[in-house]
């Protein structure tokens, strides 16, 4: 298999209970030293706040929703850390297995641009969620999940449903 | 010691935020190598081809919570000081299926 062959990418992966494995651990190591777990969207509520609040203070102060995220460094934000390691963490993988590359990933019958158009679209859904959600994946499923948080469970199923009852509409995007 | 270990002062919270950057790199290089770096990988569970997304968060999941339930029983870990995501049942049920759509349409 040549080294572009999708097929040898798949082989390169980890068994995704030792890759599971990894990362419960890592979340149990946070809960251990922290008393909560990972998290994702936080980070973006963090950036959001803080660039409105660069670009006209007043309103990110009467927003009621944003004002709570404006105290603190946005650099001593923990969450942003976590999100700055996360990308550090990945592209290390990326390049130790060889599989950096820049690309559109897409079907091979999908357009460069209806990719990109439903990714702002998806993009903007997953935000929007989060928020109402008070988390994504990280936050809510895994690690309200490992501490069986009701709501967080809740959240898990509905997450899983939405992504089946969209799929075969947007079947050409992927497959 | 007592875990948590900032929450209980065992760990001054300056430190929290080394400790956010390493768990967040190994978060991340474990997300690279289960193969979720590849959105195509990420929806393929929703065409019934790839399982990966379920088997890996669901094995993080159960070793996390084995892991705290272990640590609790123990004596190691104060499980009461631990953060728990408060219930809304609306928000967080709405939340996750938009969230649910945006990921099979958006990739992430």
């Amino acid at each position: 298999m040549s080294p572009g062959d999708p097929a040898s990418e798949e082989h390169a992966y980890w068994s995704p209970y030792v890759a599971g494995l990894g990362i419960g651990l890592t979340l149990l190591l946070t809960f251990y030293i922290m008393g909560h777990g990972l998290g994702a969207s936080g980070a973006y509520t963090q950036l959001t706040a803080k660039l409105l609040q660069r670009v006209t203070p007043d309103h990110a102060q009467a927003n009621t929703y944003l004002k709570d995220y404006l105290g603190g460094s946005f650099w001593q934000s923990w969450i942003v850390i976590e999100i700055i390691g996360v990308f550090l963490g990945g592209l290390l993988g990326a390049l130790t297995a060889r599989r950096f590359r820049f690309q559109i990933e897409r079907g091979p019958h999908a357009g460069r641009g209806s990719r990109l158009f439903l990714a702002l679209g998806g993009g903007i859904a997953v935000g929007f969620g989060s928020r109402l959600a008070l988390g994504c994946t990280s936050g809510q499923a895994l690690s309200g999940g490992a501490v069986l948080a009701v709501g967080s469970w809740l959240f898990t199923l509905t997450f899983f449903l939405g992504g089946y009852l969209v799929a075969l509409l947007v079947r050409r995007e992927w497959q | 010691m007592m875990a948590p270990l900032v929450p209980h002062e065992m760990l001054a919270p300056e430190l929290g935020l080394a400790v956010a950057l390493v768990t967040g790199i190994l978060f991340g290089f474990f997300l690279e190598r289960a193969g979720f770096g590849s959105p195509r990988k990420l929806t393929a569970m929703f065409y019934l081809q790839d399982f990966a997304v379920l088997r890996v968060m669901f094995t993080a999941v159960v070793v996390a919570m084995a892991g705290l339930l272990i640590l609790g029983g123990i004596g190691q870990i104060d499980l009461e000081m631990l953060a728990i995501p408060d219930t809304y049942l609306w928000p967080q049920a709405l939340g996750g299926l938009v969230i649910g759509l945006g990921f099979a349409v958006g990739g992430y």
